[in-house]
């Protein structure tokens, strides 16, 4: 299930994983494909690195938006501890919630910029919809680390400033069938620019059971 | 016979006729037997197919709104609320589930309520008593569901009741779980599909019966008729035809129809009609017809009685005709009442009748006025062409002062009396083989021997003579006694040699004889009134008559036409003849 990868297992392997970070500036980049040699796209490139600590309590932010009844972003990795906006800038009402256990939430019907920004306060996947738009689906990814990136409709993606040192680099995607911590990847610190390619096996995409099929008003 | 023999004509049309008639019935009762019994029950096949259709499109409606009111109530935000505490254990309460899945039940109308978490594990269950904890994930529908994640509906058995179930997946807004909900398919389910749809419907495997719209009364045969009929049928049958069953006292034409489920056994919906039932229309037709039929035989029996009557009664008719004809009434006619082959039959018995009668007429013409033995002999071919000579006795007869008495008589007393008189006279001569070949007015001219050849024929006439003269007498007493004056006669007799033959022109050609004889006998008849004497024999004669004939005076007497007298005997009796 796309929604188990982030399992508390998960979190305890990658507390193991955590190495020392170095001041550097050097990156990685690589692709992301199918067995078939096809790109995936969407998937969340990560160093698992330990958070730097809140200074004096700055949350990071990022935000959702809701346009046309569709979450923009569709997927939002962010760094645990970062406070996520949901405004909406439809002419409709969105009522976001998550039943998810790693962030359940609601934000009752609201427009505009009112709803409160909400905290994602642990690492792991949250599946946000909208109570009165069944088709309205999003995804934030709460990672343990500010170095991701999302890779683009060509499976490829670019990891910048990253610090001196060894890092295990991660690949997660919604339908992967590999679980991220076996496409953990070490990177050496004397690498300057490493090229690191992963190779991601996905479920099928499906379409939405027909009621929740529809992005249009009928 | 001949009444027995037109009877069985009769009897003959009659049976011919009635038979065929019946034929005609019985076949028509026979042909519409098997026509519309063959689509009776066609009819019944096709009723029961349609309404296993319309059974099968209220199943599939039935699993729709099932379908759809599930999905309706996961999209429910509450109950995707109550779901999405299983992933919180402390606020996981499967109390507070399962009486979430008794109100869901109240408001939908369905039998069972089940949440499952997304793999499948039980969370909660209304009615209680499915222990919670267990996956289901590898049972349908939810297998399907799961696959799919989509709603999946399907037939199941919960505790040994028939249920159609549908998973559904409860998003939020992915998978968070399922929701299954059951309705029962029951008895009462069965009786509603019946009143739709006027068939019996019975939902079974071959070893359980679900539910069922069959009175509780005839269940047990039912199940056992239904037993044998799903065992009888083909593994890989997809629509059978429907089958007869003996089910008690009544005959059911029964359709299966294959149900998919997840049984561990082929679920059928056995559909039922009654085959009486669907015969007793054709009953109903039938005796119709056969009223009808009898209606229709009688009016064809009458029919042919008529018929046969119209033919045999001219033939009795006609029968009766030649009975008469044969009686001897040749007066009687075959009455001609058509212009057909009877009439014609008729018409020609007529023609022959008529020449029967002409026949008779003339012979009885003959008889008149010559004999009926020279009219036989004649007619019968008997007298020779040519002639021939013969020695015959001719016998004259008078009656003396006839002019006198023809004065004093009006016509008809006199004709009564010459009737009687010749009445007599012909009498006495047949009586001795004779014939009467002449009558002169007062007289006749009789003839022995001719065209009857007889060896005694002077001793016949001589007998003949003496009878017409005892006639006579017998007849003057009678005369007598009416007032009539008695009749005196004088009779001649003489035999010789004559020519006898047809004499005259074609259309009346006569028997007759000629030669010196017969004017003798008539001067022998005329020498009577002058001798005083009755019966005169001329010497020929009387020297031919045997002893016992008693003679009288004898004389020579001069006669017209001859240059000698002639001897002429008197003859008194023949006491053996009187």
């Amino acid at each position: 299930m796309p929604g188990q990868f982030l399992n508390r297992s998960w979190l305890a392997l990658l507390g193991l994983t955590l190495m020392q970070p170095a001041p550097a500036a050097r990156s990685v980049s690589g692709s992301v494909t199918a067995p078939q040699g096809s790109p995936i796209a969407d998937a969340v490139v990560f160093l698992q690195v330990p958070p730097p600590a809140p200074a004096g309590g700055q949350h990071p932010t990022a935000l959702v938006d809701q346009v046309e009844k569709t979450f923009v972003p569709g997927l939002l990795p962010v760094v645990v501890g970062t406070y996520v906006r949901f405004p909406n800038h439809d002419q409709v009402q969105h009522h976001v919630y998550s039943f998810s256990p790693t962030k359940s939430f609601e934000l009752p019907l609201y427009k505009g910029e009112s709803a409160p920004p909400v905290l994602f306060d642990k690492v792991g996947v949250v599946k946000i919809g909208c109570n009165i738009h069944d088709w309205m689906s999003g995804i934030i990814l709460v990672l343990p680390t500010p170095h991701f990136t999302v890779t683009d409709a060509n499976g490829k993606y670019v990891l910048d400033d990253v610090p001196d040192g060894n890092y295990t680099l991660t690949v997660w995607h919604a339908r992967s069938n590999v679980k991220p911590e076996d496409t953990a990847r070490q990177i050496e610190g004397r690498d300057d620019v490493a090229n690191v390619d992963f190779t991601l096996t996905l479920s099928p995409a499906r379409a939405r059971p027909a009621v929740h099929g529809s992005r249009a008003d009928p | 016979m001949i009444l027995a023999r037109r009877a069985s004509l009769r009897s003959a049309i009659f049976v011919a006729f009635s038979a065929l008639i019946l034929a005609v019935l019985l076949a028509t009762l026979g042909v519409t037997q098997w026509l519309v019994g063959q689509d009776a029950v066609r009819e019944l096949s096709k009723g029961l197919r349609t309404t296993g259709q319309v059974f099968a499109s209220q199943l599939e409606e039935r699993a729709i709104r099932l379908r759809t009111s599930s999905t309706l109530l996961a999209s429910d935000f509450a109950l995707k609320r109550v779901f999405a505490t299983h992933f919180d254990p402390a606020r996981y309460d499967a109390e507070t589930l399962a009486s979430a899945g008794l109100s869901y039940r109240q408001r939908l109308g369905v039998q069972l309520v089940w949440m499952t978490d997304e793999a499948g594990i039980l969370l909660a269950a209304s009615p209680a008593g499915k222990p919670l904890g267990q996956s289901l994930a590898a049972t349908a529908p939810l297998k399907q569901a799961i696959d799919s994640q989509a709603a999946v509906t399907t037939i199941v058995e919960v505790d040994e009741n028939l249920y159609q179930m549908v998973a559904v997946p409860v998003l939020g807004p992915d998978v968070i779980g399922f929701l299954m909900l059951g309705q029962i398919i029951d008895d009462p389910v069965a009786v509603r599909l019946k009143k739709d749809t006027h068939s019996d419907i019975a939902f079974l495997t071959a070893s359980h019966l679900f539910a069922s719209s069959w009175p509780a009364l005839e269940r047990p045969e039912r199940v056992r008729s239904a037993a044998a009929q799903l065992a009888a049928l083909p593994a890989t049958s997809n629509g059978p035809d429907p089958v007869l069953l003996q089910s008690g006292h009544e005959r059911l034409l029964s359709l299966a129809v294959p149900i998919e489920a997840h049984l561990s056994q082929p679920l059928y919906a056995l559909i039922q009609g009654s085959y009486d039932a669907a015969l007793a229309p054709l009953h109903a037709l039938q005796w119709r017809i056969a009223a009808i039929g009898a209606l229709g035989l009688a009016g064809a029996l009458l029919t042919g009685m008529l018929l046969a009557r119209s033919i045999t009664r001219p033939v009795g008719t006609l029968v009766q005709a030649m009975r008469e004809v044969l009686r001897g009434n040749l007066r009687h006619r075959a009455p001609v009442e058509r212009q057909n082959e009877l009439g014609f039959l008729a018409s020609s018995f007529n023609e022959m009748v008529g020449g029967l009668e002409e026949r008779e007429r003339l012979k009885d013409t003959f008889g008149r006025f010559v004999s009926r033995d020279v009219a036989a002999a004649v007619l019968s071919g008997r007298v020779p062409m040519a002639g021939e000579r013969l020695e015959v006795s001719i016998l004259f007869q008078d009656i003396r002062g006839f002019s006198a008495l023809a004065e004093k008589l009006d016509p008809a007393a006199l004709l009564q009396v010459l009737n009687r008189f010749f009445t007599e006279v012909v009498t006495a001569v047949e009586a001795e083989g004779g014939v009467v070949k002449q009558f002169t007015g007062d007289g006749v001219m009789a003839l022995f021997g001719a065209p009857q050849a007889s060896a005694d024929h002077v001793e016949r006439a001589a007998r003949a003579a003496l009878g017409i003269v005892a006639r006579v007498a017998r007849l003057n007493v009678a005369l007598q006694s009416s007032g009539t004056p008695p009749l005196q006669i004088g009779v001649g007799v003489h035999t010789g040699e004559v020519v006898a033959g047809l004499i005259g022109p074609d259309a009346r050609v006569e028997y007759g004889v000629v030669g010196e004889p017969v004017n003798l006998a008539s001067r022998v008849e005329a020498l009577t009134k002058e001798l005083q004497a009755t019966i005169l024999v001329s010497r020929e004669v009387a020297a031919r008559l045997g002893p016992r004939f008693v003679l009288g005076r004898s004389a020579f007497l001069p006669v017209k036409g001859r240059a000698e007298p002639i001897e002429v005997v008197e003859l008194l009796a023949h006491p053996a003849g009187a």
